[in-house]
């Protein structure tokens, strides 16, 4: 948003005094309230939504993002890997941006959409269970973003949402299904009149002594079931947003204070082992500069305030676990 | 899957355990969405949608405006994971711009737009989830989201959806029952009795037609009830807020400090 000269200087003045003043009152380092529920699109794999800074008594204003998975199963001739692909996309709704034509809204899109997407299809990232049958078919994970409005912050709203949606999917468990052609014999019945698939024997020799596996096909082990969750939950990343002014930095910018600060450093932090974080993924947004040693400095904060993001979300996705699964199967026994 | 899906049962009830002229669980949240002058979250069982409705104010093309009235602006946003197969719908897809353009043409003769020349009223639909009657959810929540941005209409605009399967008509199809049966899209104005849109894309027999009209029209009026319920419910506790609070006295989110 374009802010004036004056109200963009009162604004840095009090960022940048001791103590540091900000228009809503918040710390430097102050988060606004965060909420998040999972499951909110039970057609999805996984879903999410998610928002910073909503206001709890009119549910107005804040920063809202919608995240779902669904897995789609890819054969290796459409472009499909034996591992399985991650896809992200980031959809921006008009009405988040009104103040936006269409091809600025197309340009955002893209943006955010390769920032996510380049983070969270990395290879280190990369889920084990989305093989289904090597050489032949995969799971396709979309993950789809929405952001419903944006009131500062996206960045962080839209990784947070990202580690939500995916800690909530399950992919569903599957098994090969083997087809062997039926032996032709005067004794066999479906000998008469009926076309048996010789594919399985064509192209072989008689000297042909290897074991082929004739697996064609897979089925769901279980129709109802939803699957076992996705692999490497813990360890989907989570950004930190640390915007700059002369002298300080802080946390979770409104959008005012998103246009004062002179430039945004996007720090990507996973997890692995609850002490070996790992940085997935850096941005440097806005025309400022920073200096290399401050740069150290910011990447040993952001590490911090990322542990506390981290153990805060964590903490929620649990809960929203037991809410989901064990409160659900407990009602259900009781009645 | 094993037996197959009746549409409608010799005891009289469909697929989801509704009666044949019963209308889904429908929930309306009218609380403030973002930035937006009006907004509405509108279910009627599992099709959700969300419009904001931002104006009138200045358009952001001078070319697109008229001397003598407001232009109305509607864009139409999709999820891919709305539906159960992901479809990613890209923003100049044709179906999305045909749904776009019904909804401007139902809300035109009904929004007085001659009262704000030169300016935009700007609609954003964002469908959630769908589970049948995407268009009915689309209209009644735009009719909300207007009366919230304090928009003058004519009257409210009620849609439903009318199907028949055989001879027995039905309301407000879900997924299943909108891929087997023809089906019709109605939105009504209830006070006046004017239908505002019609739209139908399957064959149905003409005899049929009027009966499911008729149908279709006085579900419109159900809906108004609780449509009005809904804004009248939003105005009070609106209201309420504003009033001063008595010296003393707690309110919800008040917090004592000694």
């Amino acid at each position: 948003s374009t802010i004036s000269k004056a109200e963009s200087s009162y604004i840095q003045v009090g960022l940048c005094s001791d103590p540091a003043l900000r228009p809503d009152g918040r710390a430097l380092t102050d988060f606004r309230a965060v909420s998040l529920e999972t499951g909110t699109a039970p057609l999805a794999n996984g879903s999410a939504r998610l928002s910073i800074g909503r206001n709890p008594h009119d549910g107005s204003g804040g920063t809202e993002v919608l995240a779902a998975t669904k897995l789609e199963v890819e054969t290796i001739e459409d472009g499909g890997e034996d591992k399985g692909r991650v896809v992200c996309t980031v959809t921006c709704s008009p009405a988040a941006y009104p103040q936006l034509s269409n091809n600025a809204l197309e340009d955002l899109q893209h943006d955010l959409t390769t920032i996510v997407h380049t983070t969270l299809s990395h290879p280190s990232l990369h889920p084990e269970n989305l093989k289904i049958i090597p050489g032949k078919k995969s799971w396709l994970l979309n993950l789809d973003l929405v952001i419903l409005s944006d009131a500062g912050n996206v960045y962080d709203a839209l990784f947070m949402a990202a580690r939500a949606a995916l800690y909530d999917t399950k992919v569903p468990r599957t098994r090969f299904v083997e087809y062997k052609a039926k032996k032709r014999g005067p004794a066999g019945g479906a000998g008469e009149g009926m076309d048996v698939d010789d594919t399985a024997t064509e192209g072989t020799s008689g000297f042909d002594t290897r074991q082929r596996k004739h697996a064609m096909d897979f089925e769901l082990l279980d129709y109802w079931d939803e699957g076992e969750p996705l692999d490497g939950r813990q360890r989907w990343p989570l950004c930190v947003t640390l915007n700059l002014v002369p002298g300080a930095h802080f946390l979770d910018a409104t959008l005012v204070e998103e246009a004062v600060a002179a430039v945004r450093v996007l720090v990507i932090y996973a997890f692995e082992a609850p002490h070996v974080p790992v940085v997935q993924g850096m941005r440097m947004l806005g025309p400022g500069e920073v200096t290399s040693s401050q740069l150290k400095t910011l990447l040993k904060d952001a590490e911090a305030h990322a542990r506390n993001i981290f153990a805060g979300l964590d903490a929620k996705l649990k809960e929203e676990d037991v809410r989901r699964n064990q409160k659900a199967s407990e009602s259900f026994e009781q009645r | 899957m094993g037996s197959r899906i009746e549409i409608l049962n010799e005891a009289g009830f469909r697929s989801d355990g509704r009666r044949q002229y019963e209308l889904r669980d429908l929930t309306i949240d009218l609380s403030r969405h973002g930035e937006a002058d009006g907004s509405a979250l509108i279910s009627h069982g599992l099709t959700q949608v969300l419009v904001s409705v931002h104006g009138p104010r200045e358009a952001k093309m001078r070319s697109h405006t008229f001397h003598d009235r407001a232009n109305i602006n509607v864009e139409v946003v999709v999820a891919s994971f709305s539906t159960g197969e992901r479809r990613k719908r890209m923003r100049g897809d044709k179906r999305v711009l045909e749904f776009a353009s019904t909804i401007k043409s139902t809300f035109e003769p009904v929004v007085k737009t001659s009262l704000y020349p030169r300016s935009q009223i700007d609609i954003y639909v964002q469908v959630l989830q769908q589970d049948g009657s995407t268009l009915q959810a689309c209209i009644n929540a735009t009719t909300l989201a207007l009366i919230n941005a304090g928009i003058p209409m004519n009257d409210f605009v009620c849609a439903v959806t009318g199907g028949v399967h055989s001879t027995s008509p039905m309301l407000d199809l879900s997924t299943l029952e909108e891929n087997d049966i023809p089906h019709v899209t109605v939105a009504v104005m209830p006070k006046t009795k004017k239908v505002v849109l019609v739209t139908m894309e399957t064959r149905l027999h003409v005899e049929r037609f009027e009966e499911i009209l008729n149908l279709a029209r006085d579900a419109g009026k159900i809906l108004h009830q609780e449509m009005k319920e809904a804004v009248l419910s939003r105005a009070s506790s609106l209201v309420a807020m504003g009033e001063p609070i008595t010296k003393g006295q707690k309110a919800d989110d008040d917090v004592i400090m000694d």
